[in-house]
């Protein structure tokens, strides 16, 4: 199966909802809708701001604890960054479909109890991010997510952006990092052994991968922003903004 | 959760009155389907079906397990159809309605007790070994004619489906994975399709195909009738609304047949342009264990 480098995202694809997108990059697929702000049941209500809700759906057999625990971390971290206090009382609520991930040759996978981790993670959330953005909830900023895997090799170790199902299973540690359009950290989850020094290679190497641009040349005009594109997005959060301003300027032809 | 909004009884009027002078709202003909695509991803056994805004999505996937004690030479074959918000803000989690229910018991009857799948092919050791295979359907827009966008959908992905190759040498029985051997496809029997008609008038008199949301939610009566291209009828369910007399039933069911024969070309077309986009190399008869029937 041939999997593609480049990400590629298409927004407002599911006519029904608010906003939707689908997004697939590293052999992950997946569309998200947003329908939102809507009436929230009673149990969800908070009377001071809108309650997020995030729902995971794996392509085959039913959601487990594993697809739980994203939906949590998703959750809270797009608590953060969507104004929730302007909708007291109200729901937003995010699905998410997964319809492909890679598959490993090598092994016959069990299918019908679901399981993810943490690789899919920055699928789920640059999809959730596009939705959001297609469904026009304010939000205080965007934010874009990578994944990191730390492989040992002979003597040395090297880090793995965006992991294989291969290298997932030699890797020591697995980290999910998540930045705001400003640069921040939103998001740091990790699973496997490692020790302090890894995990700030780790922090570098996933806030390359997704704000590159922000850090390193805050101050250059907008020139060579444009010069850039040709070479296809630097980074995720450039992605995310490209993808944005192309689906405007289709939206706008007719001005 | 909100509740579906109702067209407003102006909306309900104009197009009753549009379908006693047999025109629809987006200008088909009664008896006609909205563009059907259907496309397939890159891996075995994922299909995607959209009717006009009617989006269903099905993937088909396998494992080894062991048979249920009763029958104990049959492999498990199962449909799982959960509706998710995606499709309408409505529908809630892991809390069936009414339109689920429905549509999972008529693609059980139509796909399952059917006979479209060989179960007893999936059977690897009696009593003890066999495969479990199970489709899931995910709505990702409901824009009426959930139905037949869903079985379609089902019997697209468990034709295109291909599990692992299996042997037994010496009471052994090995899995290989797709990377030893090519994996290989279902037994499969013959293709069933739904067709929904939609009653609307006083007595059931205007018959319409593949209704969208907006026709679903005024017609006074549906029935849902499954064949295959060769005719055979798989079940007819026609539950509650207006009485329809029989002879217009009649006249549904020799229509539906041409229409399941025009799905079933294209399902055949569609298949062999996979099939034919997969084997770059052009090896793979070579490739292949399969035997044939």
């Amino acid at each position: 199966m041939t999997v593609t480098a480049a990400p590629q995202a298409a927004l407002s694809v599911l006519p029904r909802a608010d906003g939707s997108a689908k997004y697939s990059h590293a052999g992950y697929t997946v569309t998200a809708s947003v329908n939102g702000p809507i009436e929230a049941q009673r149990r969800d209500e908070h009377a001071y701001e809108a309650h997020v809700d995030v729902i995971v759906r794996p392509a085959a057999g039913v959601g487990g604890t594993r697809e739980r625990h994203l939906e949590s971390i998703l959750q809270s971290s797009l608590t953060q960054i969507i104004l929730v206090k302007n909708f007291p009382r109200s729901l937003i609520q995010i699905v998410l479909q997964i319809e492909a991930t890679p598959e490993n040759d090598y092994v016959n996978t069990k299918l019908v109890q679901a399981s993810l981790n943490f690789s899919i993670m920055p699928a789920l959330f640059q999809t959730a991010i596009l939705a959001l953005l297609s469904a026009a909830v304010p939000m205080r900023a965007t934010a874009t997510a990578s994944v990191v895997a730390v492989v040992p090799e002979t003597k040395s170790k090297k880090l793995v952006v965006d992991p294989s199902p291969r290298e997932l299973e030699a890797a020591q540690s697995v980290h999910v990092l998540a930045f705001t359009s400003q640069g921040e950290l939103l998001l740091a989850e990790s699973e496997g052994d490692f020790t302090v020094e890894e995990w700030d290679e780790v922090y570098e190497t996933a806030e390359d991968v997704c704000c590159k641009s922000e850090t390193s040349k805050s101050d250059v005009d907008m020139m060579l922003d444009d010069d850039d594109d040709d070479a296809g997005p630097a980074d995720m959060h450039q992605f995310i903004r490209s993808t944005l301003e192309d689906k405007v300027a289709a939206d706008l032809h007719w001005k | 959760m909100p509740r579906e909004a109702e067209p407003s009884l102006n909306e309900k009027q104009f197009i009753l009155q549009a379908l006693q002078e047999n025109l629809r709202l987006d200008g088909r003909q009664l008896d006609q389907y909205r563009p059907l695509e259907l496309t397939f991803g890159d891996e075995y056994g994922v299909a995607q079906v959209s009717l006009g805004k009617t989006k269903v999505f099905a993937k088909a996937s396998a494992e080894v397990t062991v048979p249920y004690t009763d029958r104990p030479l049959d492999g498990v074959f199962t449909i799982m159809t959960e509706l998710s918000p995606m499709a309408s803000p409505a529908f809630e989690v892991n809390r069936p309605n009414e339109t689920e229910v429905l549509l999972s018991r008529l693609l059980e009857k139509t796909v399952r007790r059917s006979g479209a799948l060989d179960t007893e092919s999936l059977c690897l050791v009696a009593g003890q070994k066999c495969w479990s295979v199970r489709v899931d359907v995910h709505v990702l827009s409901h824009d009426g004619n959930v139905i037949d966008a869903s079985c379609l959908a089902v019997v697209a992905a468990l034709r295109h489906f291909r599990k692992s190759d299996t042997s037994m040498e010496g009471g052994v029985l090995t899995v290989y994975t797709p990377a030893e051997r090519e994996p290989v496809p279902l037994g499969w029997l013959h293709s069933p399709f739904c067709v929904t008609w939609s009653f609307f008038g006083d007595e059931g008199e205007t018959a319409v195909l593949d209704a969208t949301r907006a026709e679903e939610q005024i017609r006074v009566g549906s029935c849902t009738i499954s064949l295959n291209r060769h005719g055979e009828i798989c079940q007819i369910a026609k539950l509650g609304g207006t009485p329809v007399e029989a002879v217009a039933l009649l006249q549904c069911t020799s229509l539906a047949l041409t229409k399941v024969k025009e799905f079933s070309t294209v399902l055949d077309r569609k298949l062999a342009e996979d099939s034919k986009r997969r084997d770059k190399s052009g090896r793979a008869a070579e490739l292949t264990a399969e035997n044939d029937r």
